[in-house]
């Protein structure tokens, strides 16, 4: 009977038999899983190698590691109490990792925690406790997906996951029930019996379905590209992007191995929810079916079979999908590489698309207008000319330099730059930053305008930039590099919030502010636009802000290509916005301001107003300042 | 040599105003170079129309007149006018800059050894030919060398028809040699773009309609005038999103991009969305009623006003113009 | 069928142009380069029929060294292989005097086709292609916009004046010039790009072609024009300022 304090029962006196069955079913177990997971890790070292890869600095990967892998960060962060149950569920694989050699070693007759000692005792209570939350949150996690049913997981019931979801809860009760039988009794016995089945068939089921994950996402998480949406750059003559099979790289193939489809990619899309045919999730799932089925060494285009192209040009790369992955896939990569696949081999046929690779070849910028439009509005604002004399070089880009709106913003942001007595200068030229090229994939015309750039850039003597556009920021500092060392440069909101103290404070309207994809997810700035917003009147948040922002739908090039198809991604946003109340909506790039402006103008008269943060800011300014 | 000759050319059973133009050209070539101008009429079945030419103030109206050069073919222009030419070896010959003649011009000028100067739009003191290089943005100066034929064409408008005096002059013919294997050409019937389908993109007039229309009951205000004007209609995204106008009518970044010769914005305020489309017309006329609306910055002519009434007081001015 | 495009590298559409001192042309120091806008399209219909019919596309330019970029550019969208005619004074010869010796250049491939863009973008004369069939004895149709081949020949588009076409049979050998906007154009790949290093481009000098090179027309002088581009806003009330554009459609934009 049972006696306190509660002791783990170990069932002793295996007979031979039973010793050389378990042997038998232990390698039986090791060879099925072996099976399966031989052929998937030998594809994924068949994959080509990563040109681009440094493991060095270690320092990050070791804490994104110990924070997203041992801390389950990401996990909980983003969907709080599901992940919180997942999280009890790996600490209590964790945990286990002890129990279940003694386990093992039991069944050959040599445990080596003695359930009795202190330390024993103490161990096993330990596992105990994570033995509980375990098979509380399994339980919760199978209650959420078999009766809740989330739409994320899907339309179709996961039997697979059920069965996975009994086997651990079989394994954390089999385990409790020990406390509660003596050693010699048989019921020990059973339940060690039941314990070691369970383990055996759980094993060989990892590498069948997405439990994968348990193996390989802290090596994914451990092995990522070192950056968000790092793009990496084109290795040698025979490199398009990802055209085939053979052209996956070994992070492509770990990652999209690791995937447990647990859909959060999908429900942050902004593609997936107005509609469209892209769903992050079946880009993965489609990548990682054409290596089941091709291989890594096919020649057979990605683009096709398991995913389409269409799909593949309908991501505005918010970056929401990557920001989310608990498990480390990096898709803006992906679907940029898919991409460039398409483009670089002169596969992809779109007009608009077309039009934009036609205006940039032999223009300068991404709207096809003449610089003579350019030159006309620098010469009607008075903006001084950079000679290298200045601190900043004020970017204009293509929206501030020829987008009416856009110049409006650079005009404002102009005059808060003269009232703080920065000194800054505008280049006579500039092409367009390659932004949207490099996000649709046409890598020869983004380098013939990163080099251009970085070429006048030097001649100019430039140190550093400041930009209201955060695409132009990013593609500035962190895709350039690929060409060339780029100068400093910052989004006018970090340079305004410097000052925040000499903005001027209103007392003003509510505003609510919508983070820039290209400001927020990708710079990880949110709270300099902020304090500059709070300067100019009452902050007011979006139900989803910060790194859960919804997208505009202007980036990855949409907003140069066509009509879209389903809902308007920026209607949606904006409906959003008016919905909290405010009477105004401040943004912090041009291209968000460009979307919303006819999203909110179809809300009617009781639409809130649309400004930049420069505008607000600048809206407070006493007279027309001028350039000192 | 034979002085200044100029090639006429008919549209639609009538003498083109360009072919005026050209005479009157040719006049202005006459007071500085001293020469007599006349006439040269070539195709087939031309007696009422060299009569009409012979109205006017020149020295002589030569029909050269073939069977063969009706339909235009540029073998059958180049064979008779190369064998006129031969025989009256004149100083100037001018041409109405129009589709056909580039199609000809040069490869006859070429046959005698000659190069066309082209597409004239003055013509100074020399003389001194005046034509518009880098697409108008340089004007260039002019001047055939050497003895022989200069060729000269004149561009639509540069000249006035209606400088042009009257006067009797006589009428001849001459008949070339030509016969049918030297016809390489097949030319079929003339046709218009197909009707059903709406191609913005080759319409050489367009009105282009905004939100300054307001309503959806206002859209016939803009129609008469797209059809006082010979023109398609078109529209910014918002009028075609509200369902005014089909989407294939619509101009802008995410629809047609457009370049005719004449754009009308009416109550449309030029987001940039909207401009990229339609930059490559040659003239763009706005109307709004706000002078600070971005589309006048890439406007040629600009009307501030209510377009509800500047609109169909155009459609009335244009309904009398025609006439 | 095989094909050759004449194409010439032209300044930039939208380049500033500063005349230079002696006022005979531009100052190219600064100039960006590229190619022209119809031979963009000669190129694209050209590449369109090998890719129905087979056959080569030969592109083929006259001009100094400068004008190589332009030519890979045109390897990289598609063509086979190129020849290039070095001359340093191509600005010396007239529109007679280039097609002499493009001219020259052409014979010697006995093409079945010669397609050249309608006219240049910089000094627009719409000539060259239509002299190149008088000097080749071949014959030709210009302003086309699409291109057929047929089992006799070649069946054409042909742009009218007002919004008309034609239709125009021909027999190959044969020149045509291109009007911009018939077809879409094919943007350049990396893939393009990287292909085009291994094509074949062909050095001839104008010398070499032994072509006269005696102009009949000489440009003179270059200015800038009057009238600058500003808008004019028509004043009065809503029937004046109607007749006030009516009058400057007719006179000063010429389209009535």
């Amino acid at each position: 009977m049972v006696s306190f304090p509660l002791t783990l029962a170990e069932p002793q006196h295996f007979s031979l038999a039973e010793k050389a069955a378990f042997a038998v079913l232990i390698l039986a177990s090791l060879w099925l899983f072996w099976q399966r997971f031989g052929p998937i890790l030998k594809r994924i070292l068949d994959s080509k190698k990563d040109a681009d890869f440094h493991l060095f600095p270690i320092g990050k990967r070791v804490w994104d590691f110990v924070w997203e892998v041992m801390c389950q960060a990401k996990v909980i962060r983003q969907r709080p109490l599901p992940g919180l149950a997942h999280a009890f569920v790996f600490w209590g694989f964790c945990a286990f990792a002890l129990v279940t050699l003694n386990h093992c070693a039991v069944g050959f007759g040599s445990g080596f925690l003695d359930p009795t000692s202190i330390l024993g005792r103490f161990y096993f209570y330990f596992a105990a406790t994570f033995a509980i939350a375990c098979a509380i949150g399994i339980a919760g996690l199978f209650i959420r997906r078999f009766l809740v049913r989330p739409p994320w997981l899907g339309e179709k019931l996961s039997w697979e996951s059920g069965f996975i979801a009994l086997l651990i809860f079989l394994l954390m009760v089999t385990y409790l029930a020990a406390f509660f039988v003596t050693d010699a009794s048989s019921a020990a016995r059973l339940l060690w019996w039941a314990h070691t089945l369970t383990l055996l068939v759980f094993l060989p089921i990892i590498p069948h379905t997405k439990h994968l994950h348990l193996v390989l996402s802290p090596a994914t998480i451990f092995l990522s590209r070192g950056g968000f949406s790092r793009i990496p750059p084109l290795h040698g003559d025979e490199d398009f992007g990802l055209v085939a099979g053979k052209d996956l790289t070994q992070i492509v193939s770990l990652q999209v191995y690791s995937c447990v489809e647990c859909g959060r990619c999908s429900e942050h899309c902004p593609a997936t929810n107005t509609g469209k045919i892209l769903n992050p999730r079946e880009i993965v799932l489609g990548v990682r079916a054409y290596l089941n089925e091709a291989g890594p060494k096919s020649e057979e285009p990605l683009l096709g079979k398991y995913n389409s192209q269409e799909a593949a040009f309908q991501c505005t790369t918010c970056g929401s999908c990557e920001f989310q992955c608990p498990v480390g896939i990096e898709h803006v990569p992906i679907l940029i590489g898919l991409r460039r696949g398409a483009v670089n081999t002169g596969a992809w046929e779109d007009d608009h698309g077309g039009k934009l690779f036609l205006a940039l070849e032999r223009g300068s910028n991404a709207l096809g207008m003449g610089t003579a439009e350019r030159d006309k509005f620098i010469q009607k604002q008075g903006f001084p000319i950079f000679d290298g004399t200045q601190e900043y070089c004020l970017w204009l880009g293509c929206m501030g330099g020829y987008d009416p709106k856009g110049r409006e913003i650079v005009a404002d942001f102009a005059r808060v730059m003269n009232f703080l007595g920065a000194s800054y200068g505008v280049l006579r030229k500039e092409k367009c930053t390659g932004d949207p090229v490099r996000r649709l994939g046409n890598d020869l015309v983004f380098q013939q305008l990163a080099e251009s750039n970085l070429e006048t850039l030097k001649q100019n003597n430039v140190k550093r930039i400041v930009s209201i556009c955060p695409h132009c920021v990013r593609t500035i500092q962190e895709d350039w590099k690929e060409f060339g060392t780029p100068p400093a440069i910052e989004h006018h909101s970090e340079f305004m919030a410097r000052f925040a103290d000499r903005l001027p404070k209103q007392n003003a309207e509510s505003i609510v502010f919508h983070d820039p994809c290209y400001l927020g997810r990708y710079r990880n700035v949110y709270d300099q636009p902020r304090t500059v917003v709070s300067r100019a009147g009452t902050l007011v948040e979006a139900p989803r802000s910060h790194e859960r922002s919804f997208c505009c739908g202007a980036g990855g090039g949409l907003a140069f290509l066509g009509e879209e198809k389903g809902e308007r991604v920026s209607h949606v946003r904006a409906a959003e916005l008016v919905a909290t109340g405010a009477k105004t909506v401040g943004t912090a790039c041009p291209f968000c301001n460009t979307m919303f402006r006819d999203a909110l103008a179809q809300q009617g008269d009781a639409a809130p107003q649309l400004m930049d943060i420069a505008q607000l800011t600048a809206r407070a300014l006493p007279q027309r300042e001028t350039a000192p | 040599m034979s002085g200044i000759w100029v090639v006429l050319e008919e549209r639609g059973g009538r003498m083109s105003r360009i072919s005026w133009e050209a005479v009157a050209a040719a006049h202005q070539l006459a007071s500085q170079a001293n020469l007599p101008v006349s006439a040269l009429l070539p195709g087939a079945n031309t007696e009422s129309l060299a009569a009409e030419v012979a109205t006017k103030a020149l020295a002589k109206v030569v029909r050269v007149e073939h069977a063969m050069l009706s339909p235009y073919t540029s073998d059958g222009f180049t064979i008779a006018l190369h064998q006129f030419f031969e025989k009256e070896k004149p100083d100037y010959v001018v041409f109405p800059h129009t589709y056909q003649v580039r199609d000809y011009a040069p490869a006859l000028a070429a046959r005698l050894g000659q190069t066309l100067i082209g597409d004239v739009i003055a013509i100074e003191q020399g003389p001194a030919f005046t034509r518009q290089l880098m697409q108008g943005r340089l004007s260039g100066s002019y001047r055939h060398n050497g003895s022989g034929t200069c060729f000269v064409s004149v561009q639509s408008g540069a000249f006035r028809a209606d400088t042009v005096a009257a006067g009797s002059a006589s009428v001849e013919t001459f008949t070339p040699n030509l016969d049918a294997s030297q016809i390489r050409t097949k030319p079929g019937e003339p046709f218009r773009g197909s009707a059903q389908t709406v191609d913005l993109g080759s319409a050489q007039f367009i009105v282009s309609v905004g939100r300054g229309i307001k309503e959806a009951e206002n859209m016939p205000l803009v129609q008469e005038l797209a059809g006082a004007l010979g023109a398609e209609l078109a529209a910014s995204r918002p009028i075609c999103d509200a369902g005014w106008l089909p989407i294939e009518r619509q101009v802008g970044s995410s629809g047609q991009t457009v370049a005719p010769r004449l754009y009308l914005a009416v109550g449309i305020s030029g987001a940039i969305q909207h401009l990229v489309g339609m930059k490559g017309s040659q003239c763009v006329v706005a109307i709004n009623k706000d002078p600070e609306a971005p589309i006048f910055e890439v406007a040629d002519y600009g009307i501030v006003g209510d377009l509800f009434e500047v609109v169909p007081a155009l459609t009335e001015a244009l309904k009398a113009a025609k006439q | 069928m095989k094909i050759i495009v004449a194409i010439k590298q032209v300044p930039e559409r939208d380049a500033q142009v500063h005349i230079d001192s002696p006022k005979k042309w531009i100052e190219e120091g600064d100039l960006q380069w590229g190619l022209n806008e119809s031979d963009a399209y000669a190129l694209e219909e050209a590449l369109q029929l090998k890719e129905k019919h087979g056959g080569e596309v030969v592109v083929l330019s006259a001009g100094p060294e400068r004008i190589g970029s332009t030519i890979r550019e045109a390897l990289a969208k598609g063509a086979d292989r190129a020849i290039h005619v070095d001359s340093d004074e191509l600005g010396a010869r007239d529109a007679l005097g280039v097609a002499r010796l493009l001219a020259a250049a052409i014979k010697p491939e006995n093409p079945d086709l010669v397609l050249t863009g309608l006219q240049s973008d910089d000094l627009g004369y719409g000539q060259t292609g239509v002299i190149l069939a008088e000097l080749l004895s071949l014959p030709h149709a210009s302003l086309i916009l699409h291109v057929e081949k047929t089992d006799s020949g070649l069946n054409v588009k042909r742009e009218l004046e007002e919004g008309w076409f034609q239709n125009i049979e021909l027999p190959t050998p044969a020149v045509l010039t291109i009007q911009s906007g018939g077809s879409k154009l094919r943007y350049a790949t990396l893939m393009g790009i990287k292909k085009a290093k291994t094509k074949e481009m062909k050095h001839i000098s104008a010398a070499e072609l032994g072509v006269d090179a005696k102009a009949n027309v000489a440009l003179d002088q270059i200015s800038l024009p009057h009238k600058q581009k500003t808008t004019q806003i028509l004043p009065g009330n809503a029937k004046e300022a109607a007749a006030a554009l009516v009058e400057k459609l007719k006179f000063e934009v010429r389209v009535l």
